[in-house]
Protein backbone atom coordinates (compact mmCIF):
# COMPACT_ATOMS: atom_id res chain seq x y z
CA UNK A 1 0.00 0.00 0.00
CA UNK A 2 1.07 3.59 -0.64
CA UNK A 3 1.06 4.43 3.06
CA UNK A 4 3.28 1.47 3.97
CA UNK A 5 5.80 2.32 1.26
CA UNK A 6 5.88 5.95 2.28
CA UNK A 7 6.41 4.99 5.91
CA UNK A 8 9.26 2.72 4.85
CA UNK A 9 10.80 5.57 2.83
CA UNK A 10 10.62 7.87 5.85
CA UNK A 11 12.12 5.16 8.07
CA UNK A 12 15.04 4.57 5.69
CA UNK A 13 15.72 8.28 5.29
CA UNK A 14 15.53 8.83 9.04
CA UNK A 15 17.91 5.94 9.79
CA UNK A 16 20.39 6.84 7.04
CA UNK A 17 20.08 10.61 7.61
CA UNK A 18 19.24 11.20 3.98
CA UNK A 19 19.04 9.09 0.84
CA UNK A 20 19.20 9.39 -2.91
CA UNK A 21 16.30 8.04 -4.99
CA UNK A 22 18.52 5.29 -6.42
CA UNK A 23 19.31 4.08 -2.91
CA UNK A 24 15.60 3.88 -2.15
CA UNK A 25 14.97 1.93 -5.36
CA UNK A 26 17.51 -0.66 -4.21
CA UNK A 27 16.27 -0.85 -0.63
CA UNK A 28 12.58 -1.01 -1.48
CA UNK A 29 12.77 -3.14 -4.63
CA UNK A 30 10.31 -0.93 -6.53
CA UNK A 31 10.69 1.07 -9.74
CA UNK A 32 12.39 4.43 -9.94
CA UNK A 33 9.11 5.98 -11.16
CA UNK A 34 7.29 4.70 -8.10
CA UNK A 35 10.01 6.04 -5.79
CA UNK A 36 9.85 9.47 -7.40
CA UNK A 37 6.06 9.48 -7.11
CA UNK A 38 6.25 8.73 -3.40
CA UNK A 39 9.01 11.26 -2.83
CA UNK A 40 7.01 13.97 -4.59
CA UNK A 41 3.99 13.26 -2.40
CA UNK A 42 6.06 13.26 0.78
CA UNK A 43 7.72 16.55 -0.16
CA UNK A 44 4.29 18.09 -0.88
CA UNK A 45 3.06 16.87 2.48
CA UNK A 46 6.00 18.54 4.20
CA UNK A 47 7.48 15.28 5.48
CA UNK A 48 10.63 15.35 3.36
CA UNK A 49 12.79 18.01 1.77
CA UNK A 50 15.19 17.62 -1.16
CA UNK A 51 18.69 19.07 -0.99
CA UNK A 52 21.13 19.29 -3.85
CA UNK A 53 20.56 19.23 -7.59
CA UNK A 54 20.05 16.68 -10.35
CA UNK A 55 21.64 13.27 -9.70
CA UNK A 56 23.18 14.55 -6.44
CA UNK A 57 19.78 15.29 -4.91
CA UNK A 58 19.26 13.64 -1.55
CA UNK A 59 16.06 13.57 0.45
CA UNK A 60 15.94 14.34 4.16
CA UNK A 61 13.37 14.45 6.90
CA UNK A 62 11.98 18.00 6.66
CA UNK A 63 13.55 20.29 9.22
CA UNK A 64 16.22 17.81 10.24
CA UNK A 65 19.80 18.93 10.46
CA UNK A 66 22.24 17.23 8.14
CA UNK A 67 25.74 17.03 9.61
CA UNK A 68 26.98 13.81 8.06
CA UNK A 69 30.07 15.44 6.58
CA UNK A 70 30.99 16.84 10.01
CA UNK A 71 30.39 13.40 11.49
CA UNK A 72 32.69 11.74 8.96
CA UNK A 73 35.43 14.32 9.46
CA UNK A 74 35.24 14.09 13.25
CA UNK A 75 34.87 10.31 13.42
CA UNK A 76 37.65 9.40 10.97
CA UNK A 77 40.25 7.17 12.65
CA UNK A 78 43.08 8.37 10.40
CA UNK A 79 43.44 11.68 8.61
CA UNK A 80 40.02 12.55 7.16
CA UNK A 81 39.57 11.86 3.47
CA UNK A 82 37.79 15.17 3.07
CA UNK A 83 38.62 18.46 4.80
CA UNK A 84 36.39 21.02 3.08
CA UNK A 85 37.74 24.54 3.38
CA UNK A 86 34.20 25.93 3.47
CA UNK A 87 33.81 24.44 6.96
CA UNK A 88 37.33 24.11 8.34
CA UNK A 89 38.75 27.11 10.22
CA UNK A 90 42.41 26.24 10.17
CA UNK A 91 43.45 29.22 12.30
CA UNK A 92 41.80 31.62 14.75
CA UNK A 93 41.85 34.33 12.10
CA UNK A 94 39.69 32.21 9.83
CA UNK A 95 37.32 31.51 12.74
CA UNK A 96 37.08 35.26 13.44
CA UNK A 97 36.20 35.96 9.81
CA UNK A 98 33.52 33.25 9.86
CA UNK A 99 32.08 34.69 13.10
CA UNK A 100 31.60 38.00 11.31
CA UNK A 101 29.58 36.19 8.63
CA UNK A 102 27.10 35.04 11.28
CA UNK A 103 25.66 38.58 11.14
CA UNK A 104 23.70 37.46 8.07
CA UNK A 105 21.59 35.26 10.38
CA UNK A 106 19.70 38.39 11.39
CA UNK A 107 17.89 38.17 8.06
CA UNK A 108 16.93 34.54 8.58
CA UNK A 109 14.60 34.85 11.55
CA UNK A 110 17.14 35.24 14.36
CA UNK A 111 15.87 37.81 16.89
CA UNK A 112 17.93 40.99 17.08
CA UNK A 113 18.78 40.41 20.74
CA UNK A 114 19.86 36.84 20.01
CA UNK A 115 22.52 37.65 17.40
CA UNK A 116 25.13 38.93 19.94
CA UNK A 117 24.53 35.82 22.04
CA UNK A 118 24.86 33.40 19.11
CA UNK A 119 28.10 35.03 17.97
CA UNK A 120 29.63 35.02 21.44
CA UNK A 121 28.60 31.39 22.10
CA UNK A 122 30.11 30.22 18.81
CA UNK A 123 33.18 32.32 19.54
CA UNK A 124 33.69 30.74 22.96
CA UNK A 125 33.24 27.16 21.76
CA UNK A 126 35.28 27.68 18.59
CA UNK A 127 38.14 29.42 20.38
CA UNK A 128 38.18 26.64 22.97
CA UNK A 129 39.33 24.33 20.17
CA UNK A 130 42.41 26.50 19.65
CA UNK A 131 43.02 27.30 23.34
CA UNK A 132 43.27 23.62 24.28
CA UNK A 133 44.66 22.01 21.17
CA UNK A 134 47.34 24.33 19.83
CA UNK A 135 50.18 22.02 18.94
CA UNK A 136 48.07 19.01 19.96
CA UNK A 137 46.05 18.40 16.78
CA UNK A 138 45.94 14.78 15.68
CA UNK A 139 46.10 15.75 12.02
CA UNK A 140 43.82 18.50 10.65
CA UNK A 141 44.44 21.68 12.66
CA UNK A 142 41.60 24.00 13.53
CA UNK A 143 37.89 23.56 13.99
CA UNK A 144 34.90 22.68 11.83
CA UNK A 145 32.24 25.38 11.85
CA UNK A 146 28.97 24.75 10.05
CA UNK A 147 25.57 26.45 10.29
CA UNK A 148 22.24 25.30 8.88
CA UNK A 149 18.82 26.88 8.96
CA UNK A 150 16.12 24.27 8.66
CA UNK A 151 12.72 23.55 10.18
CA UNK A 152 12.52 26.97 11.83
CA UNK A 153 15.76 26.37 13.70
CA UNK A 154 19.38 27.44 13.47
CA UNK A 155 21.82 24.57 13.90
CA UNK A 156 25.51 25.18 14.58
CA UNK A 157 28.10 22.41 14.59
CA UNK A 158 31.63 23.04 15.91
CA UNK A 159 34.11 20.19 16.00
CA UNK A 160 37.82 19.56 16.29
CA UNK A 161 40.32 16.72 16.06
CA UNK A 162 42.22 17.72 19.17
CA UNK A 163 43.16 15.92 22.34
CA UNK A 164 39.70 15.86 23.90
CA UNK A 165 38.40 17.30 27.13
CA UNK A 166 39.47 14.42 29.40
CA UNK A 167 43.10 14.55 28.39
CA UNK A 168 43.14 18.35 28.73
CA UNK A 169 41.45 18.55 32.15
CA UNK A 170 42.81 15.41 33.82
CA UNK A 171 46.23 16.97 33.59
CA UNK A 172 45.15 19.68 36.05
CA UNK A 173 42.67 17.65 38.09
CA UNK A 174 43.75 13.98 38.38
CA UNK A 175 40.58 13.32 40.38
CA UNK A 176 38.66 13.35 37.09
CA UNK A 177 38.47 9.63 36.48
CA UNK A 178 36.68 9.37 33.16
CA UNK A 179 35.60 11.26 30.08
CA UNK A 180 32.02 11.89 31.23
CA UNK A 181 33.13 13.40 34.55
CA UNK A 182 35.65 15.59 32.75
CA UNK A 183 33.11 16.84 30.20
CA UNK A 184 30.61 17.68 32.94
CA UNK A 185 33.36 19.50 34.86
CA UNK A 186 34.15 21.56 31.76
CA UNK A 187 30.59 22.91 31.70
CA UNK A 188 29.86 23.01 35.42
CA UNK A 189 33.13 24.11 37.07
CA UNK A 190 35.59 26.95 36.59
CA UNK A 191 38.40 24.65 35.55
CA UNK A 192 40.78 24.85 32.63
CA UNK A 193 43.30 22.58 31.02
CA UNK A 194 45.45 25.68 30.65
CA UNK A 195 45.87 26.05 34.44
CA UNK A 196 47.60 27.79 36.16
CA UNK A 197 46.36 30.44 33.72
CA UNK A 198 43.28 32.14 35.15
CA UNK A 199 40.53 30.96 32.80
CA UNK A 200 37.78 28.39 32.51
CA UNK A 201 34.50 30.30 32.52
CA UNK A 202 33.67 30.14 28.82
CA UNK A 203 31.52 27.01 28.89
CA UNK A 204 29.65 28.23 31.97
CA UNK A 205 28.73 31.27 29.89
CA UNK A 206 27.58 29.03 27.05
CA UNK A 207 25.49 26.88 29.41
CA UNK A 208 23.85 29.96 30.95
CA UNK A 209 22.85 31.29 27.54
CA UNK A 210 21.45 27.98 26.36
CA UNK A 211 19.40 27.74 29.55
CA UNK A 212 18.10 31.26 28.96
CA UNK A 213 15.33 30.20 26.58
CA UNK A 214 13.18 27.12 26.00
CA UNK A 215 13.98 27.39 22.29
CA UNK A 216 17.67 26.57 22.70
CA UNK A 217 19.69 23.43 23.20
CA UNK A 218 23.24 22.13 23.15
CA UNK A 219 24.99 18.81 23.21
CA UNK A 220 28.71 18.16 23.40
CA UNK A 221 30.64 14.96 22.81
CA UNK A 222 34.26 14.28 23.62
CA UNK A 223 35.31 10.65 23.29
CA UNK A 224 32.70 8.46 24.92
CA UNK A 225 31.32 11.38 26.95
CA UNK A 226 28.13 13.11 25.87
CA UNK A 227 26.26 15.89 27.70
CA UNK A 228 23.22 17.95 26.79
CA UNK A 229 21.75 21.20 28.07
CA UNK A 230 18.63 23.22 27.42
CA UNK A 231 15.08 22.28 26.44
CA UNK A 232 16.20 21.28 22.96
CA UNK A 233 19.38 19.58 24.16
CA UNK A 234 17.83 16.19 23.56
CA UNK A 235 17.55 16.85 19.83
CA UNK A 236 21.24 17.75 19.71
CA UNK A 237 22.18 14.73 21.80
CA UNK A 238 20.31 12.42 19.42
CA UNK A 239 22.39 13.75 16.50
CA UNK A 240 25.71 13.52 18.35
CA UNK A 241 25.00 9.97 19.53
CA UNK A 242 25.77 9.00 15.90
CA UNK A 243 29.28 10.48 16.15
CA UNK A 244 32.05 8.09 17.03
CA UNK A 245 32.85 7.59 20.70
CA UNK A 246 36.34 6.49 19.64
CA UNK A 247 37.34 9.90 18.36
CA UNK A 248 39.52 11.94 20.70
CA UNK A 249 38.31 15.34 19.61
CA UNK A 250 35.33 17.39 20.74
CA UNK A 251 32.12 18.21 18.88
CA UNK A 252 29.38 20.60 19.96
CA UNK A 253 25.96 20.94 18.34
CA UNK A 254 23.80 23.95 19.20
CA UNK A 255 20.19 24.52 18.17
CA UNK A 256 18.45 27.89 18.35
CA UNK A 257 14.78 28.55 17.60
CA UNK A 258 14.04 31.17 14.97
CA UNK A 259 11.03 33.48 14.64
CA UNK B 1 39.07 58.00 30.96
CA UNK B 2 36.68 56.13 28.68
CA UNK B 3 37.70 53.00 26.75
CA UNK B 4 35.42 52.59 23.72
CA UNK B 5 35.55 48.88 23.06
CA UNK B 6 34.18 49.33 19.53
CA UNK B 7 37.63 50.65 18.61
CA UNK B 8 38.88 47.08 19.01
CA UNK B 9 36.24 45.69 16.65
CA UNK B 10 32.54 44.92 16.62
CA UNK B 11 33.01 41.24 17.51
CA UNK B 12 35.31 40.75 20.49
CA UNK B 13 36.22 37.13 21.17
CA UNK B 14 39.20 34.99 22.20
CA UNK B 15 41.65 35.33 25.03
CA UNK B 16 44.67 36.14 22.83
CA UNK B 17 42.79 39.04 21.24
CA UNK B 18 41.65 40.27 24.66
CA UNK B 19 45.18 40.06 26.00
CA UNK B 20 46.47 42.06 23.04
CA UNK B 21 43.74 44.68 23.55
CA UNK B 22 44.65 45.00 27.23
CA UNK B 23 48.32 45.53 26.39
CA UNK B 24 47.40 48.16 23.79
CA UNK B 25 45.19 49.98 26.29
CA UNK B 26 47.99 50.02 28.88
CA UNK B 27 50.46 51.32 26.29
CA UNK B 28 48.38 54.04 24.64
CA UNK B 29 45.64 55.01 27.09
CA UNK B 30 46.94 55.72 30.57
CA UNK B 31 44.54 57.33 33.07
CA UNK B 32 45.51 60.17 35.39
CA UNK B 33 46.27 59.23 38.99
CA UNK B 34 42.77 59.98 40.26
CA UNK B 35 40.84 59.08 37.10
CA UNK B 36 38.48 56.13 36.74
CA UNK B 37 38.55 53.88 33.68
CA UNK B 38 35.12 53.54 32.11
CA UNK B 39 34.51 50.56 29.82
CA UNK B 40 32.06 51.57 27.10
CA UNK B 41 30.25 48.78 25.17
CA UNK B 42 28.42 51.12 22.80
CA UNK B 43 28.78 50.03 19.16
CA UNK B 44 29.95 46.50 20.00
CA UNK B 45 27.92 43.78 18.30
CA UNK B 46 29.13 40.88 20.43
CA UNK B 47 31.64 40.35 23.22
CA UNK B 48 32.62 37.05 24.84
CA UNK B 49 33.69 36.44 28.45
CA UNK B 50 37.15 35.22 27.44
CA UNK B 51 38.02 38.46 25.66
CA UNK B 52 36.41 40.66 28.30
CA UNK B 53 38.00 38.74 31.17
CA UNK B 54 41.46 39.34 29.75
CA UNK B 55 40.83 43.08 29.43
CA UNK B 56 39.15 43.60 32.80
CA UNK B 57 41.60 41.40 34.71
CA UNK B 58 44.59 43.24 33.32
CA UNK B 59 43.14 46.70 33.91
CA UNK B 60 42.03 45.79 37.44
CA UNK B 61 45.45 44.37 38.18
CA UNK B 62 47.23 47.45 36.84
CA UNK B 63 44.98 50.22 38.15
CA UNK B 64 42.88 48.65 40.92
CA UNK B 65 39.42 47.07 40.73
CA UNK B 66 37.60 50.07 42.16
CA UNK B 67 38.78 52.30 39.33
CA UNK B 68 37.61 50.03 36.50
CA UNK B 69 33.92 50.66 35.86
CA UNK B 70 31.79 48.99 33.19
CA UNK B 71 29.22 51.46 31.86
CA UNK B 72 25.61 50.24 31.70
CA UNK B 73 24.80 48.37 28.53
CA UNK B 74 21.82 46.59 26.97
CA UNK B 75 24.05 44.33 24.90
CA UNK B 76 23.02 40.82 25.97
CA UNK B 77 26.43 39.29 25.31
CA UNK B 78 28.10 41.95 27.49
CA UNK B 79 25.58 41.40 30.26
CA UNK B 80 26.04 37.63 30.19
CA UNK B 81 29.83 37.92 29.97
CA UNK B 82 29.98 40.18 33.03
CA UNK B 83 27.68 37.77 34.85
CA UNK B 84 30.20 34.90 34.63
CA UNK B 85 33.30 37.06 35.04
CA UNK B 86 32.10 38.66 38.25
CA UNK B 87 30.45 35.55 39.70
Amino acid sequence: MKTDTRLRIIKIISEECGAKPIELVRRLGISAQAVHRHLKALVSAGSLEPRGRGPLTRYFIAGAVEIDRARQWYSSIGKPAESPSEFICETRDVLSARLARLSSLAGMGLKEDDLPLVISVVGEVGNNSFDHNLGQWRDDPGCWLETQVTGGRLWICIADRGQGVFRSLSRVDPALQDEQTALLAAFERTLSGRAPEQRGNGLKFVKNIIAGSEKRGLACRSGAALVAYGQLGGACQKELSRFSSQSCGTVTLIVWGLE
Amino acid sequence: MRIKLKRFGSILTSRPAGREAALAIKAYQRPDADENIEIDFEGVLSVGPSWLDEVLSELRREFGSSRVICLPTKNPSAIESLRVIDS
